[in-house]
């Protein structure tokens, strides 16, 4: 996965635009931004939720499987200005 | 305080491909403004904004430099000069220095000048102290921080092992690290602003000089431009108790020269 | 913070909807600000499909001209993949290569620059490099849009932000997406010699190819579509959320399955991957299309959620653009009235049946639940590869009828019931 998107363009926020509530994350047995998230975003580090906002895509994929299948802990917003992934191709 | 800042719109270097023959492939590659030049314009800001006065960016490049310029006028600049480069910005430094000089001499007066250290794509690091030569005035380069009080300017230097505190009289030239702030990113009101502020484009000629002159004084030839790749060793150590694999990696590793004493 | 100019109109996000109504908008003469996220218009954009020409020949006349299209389809191929085989539905129609043509492959991140161009050159203000975080509201109403900690007011907010749509849930038009209404797709930009791919998908120059994939998803319901570009091929899968889940199967995997397919590894063989993008798709039908509009406010494109899947074409793009447009006209008749309420906006919606999007919608609003069939993308993609390798095949032992063939092969997958009741459901949908 780090080869694929490592073929991408980034501009990477010193900010994440990625946040996830601990507490309701915790609860959550699903975990469904496990699967879902083409660029493995989210994982899982000794039972714990790792994220790491800078691989993010922005699909929108991960909002809609937390909110519908998890506990709704991830709070998704768009990165600021001009950050995030620049396509290249599209 | 009167503060010019030079700006480069550079190769984006995260753009070039190397081609399997091990050339990189500069055509089509698209520019953007150098990121250290953008720390010159976040410390030409904050300066503005504690004691008030102008600034003015000055670019010499293609003509698509005016999207750069663009952004430097949305972080803050009043002003901005652009000096069309004939040679679609493949000049050497030599060149850049006598083009920007002209500009700033038309320009007039200023107190400081502020650059970037280095570009993102050549990182020659040469521009600012030709430049302050040119135009005959004190030059202090790596600044990590900078104050500015009445008519004189003070800044740390950063020498890599030590930092060096340094003071110079107005007019200086002073060329800025990345670690002296972080830049701005502009806002909407400070973009859709900047699109109303002055933008001047000067032809060479407009300057008193010409193509031929810069090419005359543009001594540095590239002779061959060649990327490396970097072939991976691809060594898996599997199927092992951890002592021992560790053992291996780190016997491969001093083997290879990678680790040792 | 105040602002120094009043803009009539602010649309957000310059992709195909949004830049065609800041086009529209502007060569009215309305003041328009086109706010875009990405440093570039189209740098936050991907496509799993095809442009259809007609309806973006309407708003842009021959824009394949000046536009950066990457080629005309002209070969139309559906592919059922069995374990190793597949079975082929192809249209080949050189006649769809001439003007005005049917569908063009393009690339976002050209094609949405060139389309915001046009906005530009109409006299839309394009900023770009902002995030639009929230609307302005009032008592219900949309009065204009934060981004940080500025304000910038407007007779009318267009969104355009694309299908995660936050603002129009921001806006209270809709509520949470069903994970079972929603697919995300994924793409490899494979790059190829541009002779190469004439060679190889049999085109001549300026042509191109497109197949939609059926089955070999491991269970999970979705397909996968591969394109001819000039110089590269996109090569994606789609996938529905709410099943990637249930199998436990991630959606990268399902795209590394087809690459080593014996019918896609051929067509892509010495390709270099140069970029791999996701989108989420809205599969839901005209059941999952919010209130286009509000006081002050409308939705365009896919964050209007507008889509239509008829299993052999998937309209996104061309209703973009034809949806933009629609918008813009009801802004403009809003405009005359000096009425920008719900009720005066509500012009959208007929605009959207007089260009045939909602009707068209509407007509096919039975397939998205043909994708809750399992059968159409596990059992007969496989019985289809099966009972026609069998058929096609000479064996020693004694030949059988092409119907026995079947329903040996049906045997334990699907009963004839099923398989009538299918069809029946194909026919309704379609």
């Amino acid at each position: 996965m780090d080869k694929r998107l490592g073929l991408n363009k980034y501009e990477i926020d010193s900010e994440s635009h990625i946040e996830v509530d601990k507490e309701l994350c915790e609860k959550c047995e699903a975990k469904p931004c496990l699967f879902v998230c083409p660029a493995e975003v989210y994982k899982l580090e000794d039972g714990k939720l790792v994220y790491s906002y800078e691989d993010c895509l922005e699909c929108g994929t991960c909002i809609i499987a937390c909110k519908g299948m998890g506990r709704g802990a991830v709070n998704w917003r768009n990165p600021r200005g001009g950050f995030g992934i620049v396509y290249r191709y599209g | 305080m009167e503060i010019i800042v030079c700006a480069k719109y550079a190769l984006d270097v995260a753009e070039i491909k190397i081609d399997p023959s091990g050339k990189p492939l500069l055509d089509g590659v698209p520019r953007r403004v150098s990121d250290i030049d953008k720390n010159a314009m976040e410390a030409a800001v904050n300066i503005k904004e504690k004691q008030g006065g102008t600034i003015k960016v000055v670019c010499f490049g293609p003509a698509s430099a005016k999207e750069g310029l663009k952004e430097l006028l949305a972080m803050g600049a009043d002003e901005a000069y652009l000096v069309e480069d004939p040679s679609g910005g493949m000049l050497d430094t030599a060149a850049t220095v006598e083009a920007l000089a002209a500009a700033i001499q038309k320009i007039g007066s200023f107190d400081l000048i502020l650059c970037g250290e280095a570009t993102t794509d050549g990182y020659t690091g040469q521009v600012g102290p030709r430049l302050a030569g040119k135009l005959g005035i004190p030059q202090i380069t790596y600044a990590r921080n900078l104050n500015v009080e009445g008519n004189s300017v003070t800044a740390e230097r950063d020498l890599e092992d030590a930092y060096e505190t340094v003071k110079a009289p107005t007019p200086v030239l002073v060329s800025v690290t990345r670690e002296i702030n972080v830049p701005r990113i502009p806002s909407l009101m400070a973009i859709l602003k900047a699109s109303k502020k002055p933008m001047t484009i000067w032809k060479l000629e407009d300057l008193g000089l010409s193509k031929e002159k810069l090419e005359q004084v543009s001594t540095l030839q590239t002779v061959d431009l060649q990327g490396f790749a970097v072939e991976r060793k691809r060594v898996v150590i599997k199927d092992k108790p951890v002592e021992e694999a560790v053992q291996e990696l780190v016997s491969y590793l001093m083997k290879e020269k990678a680790l040792g004493v | 913070m105040a602002a120094e100019e009043k803009f009539d109109v602010i649309v957000v996000g310059a992709g195909l909807a949004g830049s065609t109504a800041a086009y529209v908008l502007a060569k009215e003469g309305l003041q328009v600000l086109l706010i875009e996220r990405g440093r570039q218009a189209g740098a936050k954009n991907m496509t799993g499909g095809i442009i259809y020409s007609r309806v973006v020949h309407e708003v842009f006349p021959n824009f394949w001209e000046e536009a950066p299209v990457e080629r005309a389809i002209t070969s139309y191929n559906i592919v059922f993949l069995g374990e190793n085989s597949a079975v082929t539905l192809n249209l080949k129609a050189p006649g769809l290569g001439k003007p005005p043509y049917n569908a063009f492959s393009v690339l976002r991140a050209k094609f949405d620059r060139w389309i915001a161009g046009k906005a530009e050159e109409a006299g839309a203000t394009l900023v770009t490099g902002v995030t639009v975080d929230e609307l302005v509201m009032e008592n219900g109403k949309v009065k204009g849009i934060k981004s940080g900690s500025d304000e910038l007011l407007a007779d009318v907010v267009i969104d355009a932000e694309g299908a995660k749509s936050l603002l129009v849930e921001k806006a209270g038009l809709r509520g949470d997406f069903k994970p079972e209404d929603v697919s995300v797709g994924v793409k490899e930009l494979i790059e190829l010699p541009e002779e190469t791919v004439n060679e190889r998908f049999n085109v001549g120059g300026g042509e191109g190819a497109s197949y939609t994939l059926v089955g070999y998803t491991k269970g999970v319901a979705g397909g996968g579509f591969l394109y001819t570009n000039k110089a590269s091929i996109s090569l994606g899968i789609v996938a529905r959320i709410d099943m990637l889940v249930e199998k436990q199967v991630k959606v990268h995997e399902l795209i590394e399955d087809y690459k080593v397919h014996p019918f896609i590894s051929k067509l892509i063989e010495g390709g270099n991957v140069a970029e791999y993008s996701a989108q989420i798709i809205h599969e839901g039908g005209i059941a999952q299309v919010p209130r286009l509009y509000s006081d002050g406010f409308l939705a365009a494109g896919s964050s209007a959620c507008l889509l239509i899947n008829n299993l052999f074409t998937l309209r996104g793009m061309d209703l973009a653009v034809a949806s933009g447009a629609a918008a813009a006209r009801a802004v403009l008749k809003a405009k005359e009235r000096n009425d920008f309420s719900a009720s005066s906006l509500s012009a959208y919606e007929s605009l959207l049946r007089e260009a045939f999007i909602l009707t068209d919608m509407e007509a096919f609003r039975r397939t998205p639940s043909l994708l809750n069939n399992r059968r159409f993308f596990t059992v007969y993609p496989d019985l289809a590869c099966s009972v026609m390798e069998e058929l096609f095949s000479v064996n020693p032992a004694p030949s059988e009828k092409a119907f026995k063939v079947v329903r040996r092969h049906m045997k334990g997958k699907a009963g004839l019931l099923d398989v009538l009741r299918d069809l029946l459901g194909v026919y309704r949908a379609l």
